[in-house]
């Protein structure tokens, strides 16, 4: 493992100019994961359309990946990426996995390659589900990485399965007596972890250490790592530019989506999110962060103060009960050996 | 493209990223290679079979990838079969979840080495879920991946698991090289040829040869099955390291939405490779034939033209069931006092216009035989009448539409589609387009 500083001086593949807003939490994890692959192997990434890609890799904008201003002259720092569509950034670094696994065995590629899939919530837990669940039962040695926004954030902010309870998207829209989504996220987590992964993660930059250590980790597994990264989108949760970490931060602790690591073997843990809802920051400040609650809370300009909506105290509570069920459920499943 | 390749450079730059040629030794790769056949050998196959043993037999192919879909489903269980019964082999066969799915990693794994030949085998609805990663590939440039397509039915209300070849005319926009087979001999050998094509510096888009399902997928012949030393020296001779880099050997990025300042341009060179094809195939063709002394890969096939080229009736069809007519053609022209003549057309994209006009030029009526769904007067003969349409008194182009869904085209209904023709000779203007079924106008 490396240091955190170290590793902050690494070349980082993934480069200046993608149109990702600033301060996006997607960049902030590409360029941390991007950095962490800086590590003398040959890298190949894949992404599915996405945020992520479109803002990266999209005509009539520059290619924002690479390693250095020009291709390195020493194999095992150079870099590769293939973008396909939504759902098949699982598939498509398995295909490499297997090619380059291939190769060595006839003797034909000498040197190791590492590989990462890239997608957005909406490539990789609604349209390619299927496709990320039997790349992970087929034990694939790649790490996949799923930056979850919680919307289809590309097409316009629509709702994606794995959107937070109540919150408001173009597809789900609070509009009158209807606040927002009502359906819970999809249980990605406990999925992966079922469809035979050996490391699953839910971690932001955030906790930048960990999260560090988490994808360096995700190297060292012999089949596959998947790695959620919850990313607040400032344009889609509408929040101010600047906020964030902050988001990220208070999301995690307040156990909206707790940071958690797991491994296969060992268990894992629920980090710096408490179990017992008394011991965690509220839920309140979160929701008052964003305009998607912006029809259950809001903040009053003068005061600062959060305020409960009149007649939207029970989504409130529901809100509240869901966050307690969802971080119970992680707790639960640290506890998963094998 | 320049085919000038400097292999021996630790790093050379290219339009499209950065090459690092000595990372994957080729060479380790063919010596790996453990042969099917040392001499050349006859067996009993079926189409299925014949496809799958020719994928087999190239050391370029090391992982095939596949999904079950009747009436493809052969080749993978074959190609599994023999693959878990070759010891020693570094060959594997990929079972994927679904058809898409085998799309993708198609996608990826061409991508990942552009000199290994990667290869699948689908069908009719398989084929429709692939559509969205099949299209993509057509514009890549990834020329070393092959789709073998069993022809079946996708316009598919009723359900219908015979062959007729409405799955690939439906896919004629994708961007693929698409020629059609008709028994199991040219089955194998154009699976042999088709990455010479495909991987052509001046070509470099992926190919799908094709076959009629049930017809020629589930019925046996003999196969003549050549030496795979010799199929490696044939395809050597065509197949040179691809110039562009890998995502595994190279710096570089790829994909549909990648920034390209020159999109039209891209559009264009697609297209203008696309229709290099059409130099290419004969040549590889005619080497073929020097070779292994059968037919190469043509754009069409012909049957019954006079020498001084002028058909009272010229007939252009494709599949097995052209074989139909070639056997009642002399009998019926003959009857009628008419120099009847055929054109089975092999290559399907690009579709071969200047020569299928100068074939047809001199005939006083042509008559085009459509198997497939289609819109309006069926794919074929729109194809036809695009090659004539430049002619300053064109021949009159009947359609006609028959053996849908795979029913057998029997020897009544071809004499009714040429009675149809022949009235045509007579002065009869024909209607747009004729259905026939057993040898009765429907």
């Amino acid at each position: 493992m490396s240091g955190y500083k170290e590793n902050a001086q690494r070349d980082s593949c993934f480069r200046a100019g993608s149109t990702l807003c600033p301060g996006c939490m997607e960049s902030m994890a590409l360029q941390n994961i991007g950095r962490v692959t800086d590590n003398g192997v040959k890298t190949c990434f894949t992404i599915g359309t996405s945020c992520a890609e479109v803002s990266t890799l999209l005509f009539p904008n520059v290619v924002a990946w690479g390693r250095g201003d020009s291709s390195p002259d020493d194999f095992g720092k150079s870099f590769s990426i293939i973008h396909n569509v939504f759902e098949s950034a699982p598939t498509c670094a398995e295909a490499i996995r297997d090619v380059a696994d291939t190769l060595t065995d006839c003797g034909a590629l000498k040197r190791p390659i590492q590989v990462f899939s890239v997608s957005g919530d909406g490539g990789a837990i609604a349209i390619g589900l299927r496709a990320m669940l039997h790349t992970i039962n087929r034990r694939a040695r790649v790490t996949i990485v799923v930056l979850v926004n919680e919307v289809f954030a590309n097409t316009g902010f629509q709702y994606s399965p794995a959107a937070t309870p109540f919150s408001d998207t173009s597809t789900t829209p609070a509009v009158g007596e209807v606040p927002g989504n009502l359906s819970p996220p999809i249980d990605y987590l406990h999925m992966t972890i079922a469809a035979g992964a050996d490391l699953v993660a839910q971690i932001s930059t955030a906790h930048g250490a960990l999260f560090q250590k988490t994808v360096e980790r995700s190297l060292e597994v012999k089949g596959t790592a998947v790695i959620f990264v919850p990313a607040p989108c400032i344009s889609g949760w509408k929040f101010e530019d600047g906020r964030t970490m902050e988001l990220a931060l208070n999301g995690a602790r307040a156990g909206v989506y707790p940071t958690f690591v797991w491994k296969r073997g060992e268990g894992g843990k629920v980090v710096d999110c408490k179990r017992e809802a008394k011991d965690r920051p509220g839920i309140e400040e979160f929701l008052a962060a964003q305009r998607r609650f912006v029809h259950i809370v809001e903040r009053d300009r003068k005061t600062g103060e959060i305020r409960v909506k009149p007649g939207r105290e029970p989504y409130v509570e529901a809100f509240r009960t869901w966050v307690q069920d969802n971080v119970e459920r992680l707790y639960q499943l640290a506890e998963i050996k094998k | 493209m320049s085919t000038e390749i400097n292999a021996s450079a630790p790093r050379v730059t290219t339009p499209s990223g950065d090459w690092y040629p000595e990372a994957i030794d080729l060479a380790a790769v063919k010596a790996a290679h453990i042969p099917l056949y040392t001499q050349r050998t006859e067996i009993t196959s079926d189409g299925n079979q014949a496809a799958a043993v020719a994928g087999l037999q190239m050391w370029r192919c090391l992982i095939y990838a596949g999904f079950p879909i009747t009436p493809s489903t052969k080749w993978a269980e074959f190609s599994a079969a023999t693959v878990n019964g070759q010891k020693g082999t570094k060959k594997r066969v990929k079972l994927m979840e679904a058809e898409h799915a085998v799309a993708d990693y198609m996608a990826a794994a061409s991508a990942a080495c552009r000199d290994l030949v990667f290869t699948t085998a689908t069908s009719s609805v398989g084929l429709d879920h692939m559509y969205e990663t099949i299209k993509s590939m057509g514009a890549s440039g990834l020329g070393n991946a092959m789709l073998i397509n069993v022809y079946r039915c996708s316009a598919n209300y009723p359900l219908c698991i015979e062959g007729d070849p409405s799955d690939t005319l439906g896919q004629r926009d994708c961007g693929w090289i698409q020629i059609s087979c008709r028994g199991k001999q040219q089955i194998y050998d154009t699976v042999l040829q088709m990455p010479c094509i495909g991987m052509h510096h001046d070509v470099l888009t992926p190919s799908m040869p094709g076959f009629y399902g049930i017809k020629d997928s589930h019925r046996n012949a003999r196969l003549v099955c050549e030496p795979d030393a010799a199929i490696h020296e044939f395809q050597d001779r065509w197949i040179k390291p691809c110039p562009l880099p890998g995502l595994i050997n190279g710096d570089t990025a790829m994909g549909n939405c990648v920034t390209s300042r020159w999109f039209q341009g891209f559009k264009v060179s697609q297209k203008r490779r696309f229709e290099k094809v059409l130099d290419v195939l004969p040549q590889v063709g005619s080497d073929f034939e020097r070779t292994f002394g059968r037919p190469g890969v043509s754009y069409f096939e012909l049957a019954g033209w006079p020498e001084s080229g002028g058909a009272d009736l010229a007939v252009v069809s494709m599949g097995p069931d052209f074989g139909t007519f070639e056997e009642l053609r002399e009998e019926y022209a003959k009857k009628h006092g008419l120099k009847v003549a055929g054109m089975c057309i092999r290559l399907l994209s690009p579709f071969p216009r200047e020569a299928v006009r100068e074939q047809l030029r001199h005939a006083r009526a042509v008559l085009v035989v459509n198997q497939a769904h289609h819109h309006t007067r069926g794919h074929l003969t729109l194809d036809v009448a695009d090659a004539l349409c430049n002619l300053s008194s064109p021949p009159p182009v009947i359609s006609t539409f028959c053996g849908m869904g795979g029913a057998d085209v029997s020897e009544a209904t071809w004499e009714a589609m040429l009675d149809s023709g022949r009235r045509a000779l007579e002065g009869h203007t024909p209607p747009p387009y004729q259905i026939f079924h057993e040898g009765a106008v429907l």
